[in-house]
């Protein structure tokens, strides 16, 4: 999981001036990344090695695959696995700084090690437990056929909800089953439309206290009460698992969301014609559940 | 300029947020700050006030961060406006790197991160 755009971290540090960036965040429409940045990204050769394959290249008519399998750099395997990962985001941004001249492969090694340093939260950030925990709820949630389509983007989404959920407010939860259901009585809610792969309604919603609670984990703030202090923790938290989504979203599924405001409200009704995913979060000071779901869903 | 002497307006619609930001500001000293709930509340607030940064939000309703700094620049070719978010889209980057933002925060916000821009800006004032 990454929590900022490659872009953003190339920018901030000054690696790339503001006219290289956009230059790059433009051809990055045409472009996909070639072997020599996927194979330094992923860890299969340095950017020494990667140059000289590519001086290689400029004697002899290989593909750079091939020259690199011939000295031993990867193997066949390796070389398919990077093709299929060739229109990762930051890695195509990357490409096109690099072939503009404007980072050398060098530099763009450096910078992208720095970047995923700094940015990226791996499995090997969470202990085994909760791990497995993030597991068999992505387990369960394949039970349902519901969401045919859009199986493989709940499921990133529902991954990250709980990962987010251990980050900022912690893995003393059990997870219950999950349910499809078309209608819904919510009590202290926080939704947010993800828009971008058609329009999917993403929520937080529990009772009162559990609602404080949570509020109070994520936010360290003195909350007593549901006041607007704690609503909008609520919502913010959801608001920031969104925004981290649409960055992984891009970055490795190349699909480009946008988020309108965040809304709380009170005792209303969710329905829908079609369905609407419940996962209820089983904490010791309450039940908070998560609600997604990619049909039209009216909030009364 | 002394840090304690720079005028900070927050643009965020969350009042968590707003808080966290006004707390981090008052350790540091600074207490003329400046809050905007929208996008349009954002402009106005900076011509109102010339606060010597911004911190804008991405995601708020009305006008987003990101019409908002066009307009703010519009207004004030000099404006220093930081885009904090936890979202980026990259066609929002682009945009708003193209328009002239000043830099690019993270959500959660590293309030070193605030600190070192607060810094740079009170250097150079």
């Amino acid at each position: 999981m990454f929590t900022q755009f490659f872009g953003n971290y190339l920018f901030n540090e000054k690696l790339v001036t503001k006219q290289q960036l956009i230059e790059a965040l433009e051809m990055q429409k045409f472009a996909r990344a070639k072997l020599g940045v996927l194979a330094i990204n992923a860890g299969y050769m340095t950017a020494a090695q990667v140059d000289e394959v590519h001086a290689e290249q400029q004697r002899m008519d290989k593909r750079f695959g091939d020259i690199a399998v011939d000295k031993g750099y990867m193997t066949e395997s390796q070389v398919e696995t990077l093709l299929s990962n060739q229109k990762q985001a930051h890695l195509v941004i990357g490409q096109a700084l690099v072939d503009k001249g404007y980072l050398t492969n060098e530099q763009f090694a450096n910078a992208l090690a720095k970047y995923k340093e700094n940015n990226l939260i791996e499995e090997r950030d969470f202990t085994d437990d909760q791990n497995r925990k993030i597991d068999t709820i992505i387990r369960n949630f394949y039970i349902f056929n519901t969401f045919e389509s859009d199986v493989e983007f709940f499921t990133e989404y529902t991954s990250l909800v709980f990962k987010n959920i251990i980050r900022f407010i912690g893995d003393d939860f059990i997870p219950l089953a999950p349910e499809a259901i078309t209608s819904y009585k919510a009590e202290k809610i926080s939704y947010q439309m993800v828009n971008g792969k058609g329009e999917v309604f993403t929520a937080i919603e529990g009772p009162e206290t559990a609602m404080i609670e949570f509020a109070k984990r994520y936010s360290h703030e003195e909350l007593n009460s549901f006041d607007e202090l704690t609503r909008e923790s609520v919502a913010e938290f959801l608001n920031l698992h969104n925004g981290l989504f649409t960055v992984n979203m891009s970055n490795n599924k190349q699909i480009e969301l946008q988020l309108e405001p965040q809304i709380s409200k009170e005792e209303i009704e969710l329905s829908t014609k079609g369905s609407m995913f419940v996962m209820p979060i089983c904490f010791p000071f309450g039940t908070i559940s998560v609600i997604i779901s990619s049909d039209k869903i009216k909030a009364e | 300029m002394e840090i304690k002497d720079i005028k900070v307006q927050i643009s965020d619609d969350s009042v968590l947020v707003r808080k966290k930001m006004k707390d981090h500001l008052a350790s540091l000293g600074i207490t003329t700050v400046f809050e905007a709930v929208n996008g349009n509340e954002a402009v106005d607030v900076y011509k109102a006030n010339k606060p010597d940064v911004v911190f804008m939000d991405i995601v708020m309703p009305e006008k987003s961060g990101v019409e908002a700094l066009i307009d703010i620049l519009a207004y004030d070719s000099s404006a220093k406006v930081v885009m904090a978010s936890s979202v980026g889209t990259q066609d929002n980057l682009k945009i708003a790197i193209a328009a002239g933002a000043y830099e690019f925060l993270q959500k959660p916000v590293n309030f070193d991160d605030v600190t070192k821009i607060i810094e740079k800006i009170a250097e150079r004032k």
